[in-house]
């Protein structure tokens, strides 16, 4: 059986990569995921070597024959998205609003509307030392990155099947929305890095409803925590209230960011080895 | 006037820097970080008042359903399907497109709205000024339609401040586009300039002009010769402070409790402001 596991977070910046990247060196075999196909940052800490990359085609865009066209503004006045416009020369030309639904292919009178593949991203799969790594990097500013991840998470399988490795690890996005929830579906467990702060709880908050959806069990680490045990209080009492468990606390330590500036992970860092190593013990027995 | 901040990497400090902005320039901050807004412990906005915002969804009359199918086949977001003799829809996945309302030869589908999120304005006691957080269902994966609906309602006859969401994908752009000036912070660390420079293609595709400030800065060395290449400079550098972290975490407007920030922030932005 492969056992999945999401690092989530909900607000940005929480330490879900630097997490992600000390787990993924502890376990012994992982087929890892970088989730956050916008802002890939995984790559950067973890020693990988490319195997292979692939165009990732999300929605087919709409393409007209102008030739064919005989101007009478069906497919404006059909698309949801204001995808279809007169250009400078007087033609109707598709923009890069189009989001791939073929409303105005279906109402064309003169069928001069065609549904075309179109490129939104590439994805990687890249060896590790004890492993594997799918990542990916859509083009910046398209759309489907939910179905890119969901295109990535769905190859992580296959290749730990076929590899016979048991754990996917995923590092996920930012955000409660398509991308975590495309992140999530059909994980065994999320990991929650929680921010000590009122960001980090409000968002905390968001992701929890949003596990608790999918009915996902839910474990959480602290992160720079002991700036303020008021609201270090606060945030427990809100977890255990989410049905989630503490299984880590990371204190705040200006050393971090600056060891992560240098690309080292919390496994070089000693006051943090056993924390990570304990961390891996505590999400590999629940 | 509306300045977008963004970033491409999440915790750079967008929400540090806009609601500074707000503050600076007694400002509306608009939070279009629509599933995970955090821009309101900052202003703490009170007198509120909710909009929600809907988007129109296939509503289907059974008693004309012939559960062809037709509009399963045809739905490119496999958003309806069909199981025995009924259709169903999942809302999460349609992008109210009308086409399903065009293919069914019975007219047994018409549109409803379907609550996506909603919209809360108060007024700041820090700014002065409105807050308007946009808040999105928890479940909804229609963030960007939020977004454009809060966009188009934008009042843009004072200064306008908009917290955009982090990475580069279409809920980022929808929060670039009505800008007339992008505040683009960086984290100057290897993943922060890595995520900073998706970012740039979306700015200069869209012909954006930008101020750039790196926040929780290390040294900015590498950061300012790889702006240097793409014609670029720093406008201003928020060190990696502790003080600043604990500011934060509970609130804090970092241009409200330091005046150096003030000052910088306010020189960075106001010199392009002038020019425009």
């Amino acid at each position: 059986m492969i056992r999945q596991i999401a690092v989530m977070s909900g607000k940005g910046g929480a330490g879900k990569t630097s997490v992600t990247a000390a787990l993924l060196k502890l376990l012994p075999e992982v087929v890892a995921v970088d989730g956050d196909v916008n802002a890939s940052n995984l790559p950067i800490l973890l020693s990988t070597q490319k195997l292979s990359e692939n165009d990732f085609y999300g929605m087919d865009v709409a393409q007209i024959a102008i030739e064919n066209c005989t101007l009478c503004g069906r497919c404006t006045e059909i698309c949801a998205f204001n995808a279809i416009a007169l250009d400078e020369q007087g033609n109707y030309s598709v923009n890069d609003e189009c989001e791939g639904c073929a409303a105005c292919a279906w109402v064309c009178p003169s069928k001069c509307i065609g549904m075309v593949p179109h490129c939104s991203g590439t994805n990687y799969l890249s060896q590790l030392e004890n492993g594997f790594l799918l990542h990916a990097d859509l083009v910046p500013g398209e759309d489907n990155s939910g179905k890119l991840i969901a295109s990535i998470r769905a190859q992580a399988k296959q290749v730990a099947t076929e590899k016979g490795l048991d754990i996917i690890l995923i590092d996920g996005p930012p955000g409660t929305s398509c991308q975590a929830i495309s992140s999530i579906t059909g994980v065994d467990m999320v990991l929650v890095v929680l921010e000590e702060s009122l960001s980090g709880l409000s968002d905390y908050q968001r992701l929890a409803k949003l596990i608790e959806r999918f009915r996902i069990p839910h474990l959480v680490l602290l992160n720079k925590t002991g700036i303020d045990p008021d609201l270090g209080k606060r945030i427990e009492g809100v977890v255990g209230e989410n049905g989630g468990e503490i299984i880590g606390r990371m204190p705040f330590d200006m050393e971090i960011p600056r060891s992560l500036s240098r690309r080292e992970t919390l496994l070089d860092m000693s006051d943090y080895r056993p924390v990570m190593e304990q961390l891996c013990e505590k999400l590999l027995s629940c | 006037m509306i300045i977008s901040v963004v970033s491409g990497k999440g915790g750079a400090g967008k929400t540090t820097i806009a609601t500074s902005l707000a503050h600076i320039f007694q400002a509306d901050y608009y939070d279009l970080d629509v599933d995970a807004p955090n821009g309101e412990y900052f202003l703490q906005p009170e007198k509120w008042t909710t909009r929600e915002v809907s988007q129109q969804q296939p509503d289907i009359d059974e008693s004309r359903c012939r559960a062809c199918g037709a509009c399963t086949k045809e739905c490119r977001f496999n958003a309806l399907y069909k199981i025995a003799n009924h259709i169903y829809l999942t809302e999460a996945l349609c992008h109210s497109c009308n086409l399903c309302c065009e293919v069914c030869s019975e007219g047994a589908i018409s549109y409803k709205p379907v609550v996506i999120g909603k919209v809360r304005t108060g007024h700041s006691n820090k700014t002065w000024s409105r807050a308007i957080i946009g808040d999105l269902n928890i479940g909804s994966t229609r963030g960007t339609a939020l977004i454009q609906d809060i966009v188009q309602q934008i009042d843009s006859s004072g200064t306008v401040i908009i917290d955009g969401p982090p990475g580069n994908s279409c809920a980022a752009v929808a929060a670039i586009k009505p800008a007339d000036l992008v505040v683009l912070v960086v984290e100057p660390t290897p993943f922060g300039i890595h995520d900073m420079l998706q970012t740039l293609d979306i700015l200069k595709n869209l012909h954006k002009t930008m101020v750039i400030i790196a926040n929780k800065s290390q040294g900015d060395d590498p950061l300012m010769s790889l702006l240097a290449e793409h014609g670029l400079k720093l406008s201003a550098s928020i060190p990696l402070q502790t003080e600043y972290h604990k500011a934060l975490l509970n609130g804090e407007i970092i241009s409200q409790c330091d005046q150096q920030i003030y000052q910088l922030l306010l020189q960075a932005v106001a010199a392009e402001l002038l020019k425009q």
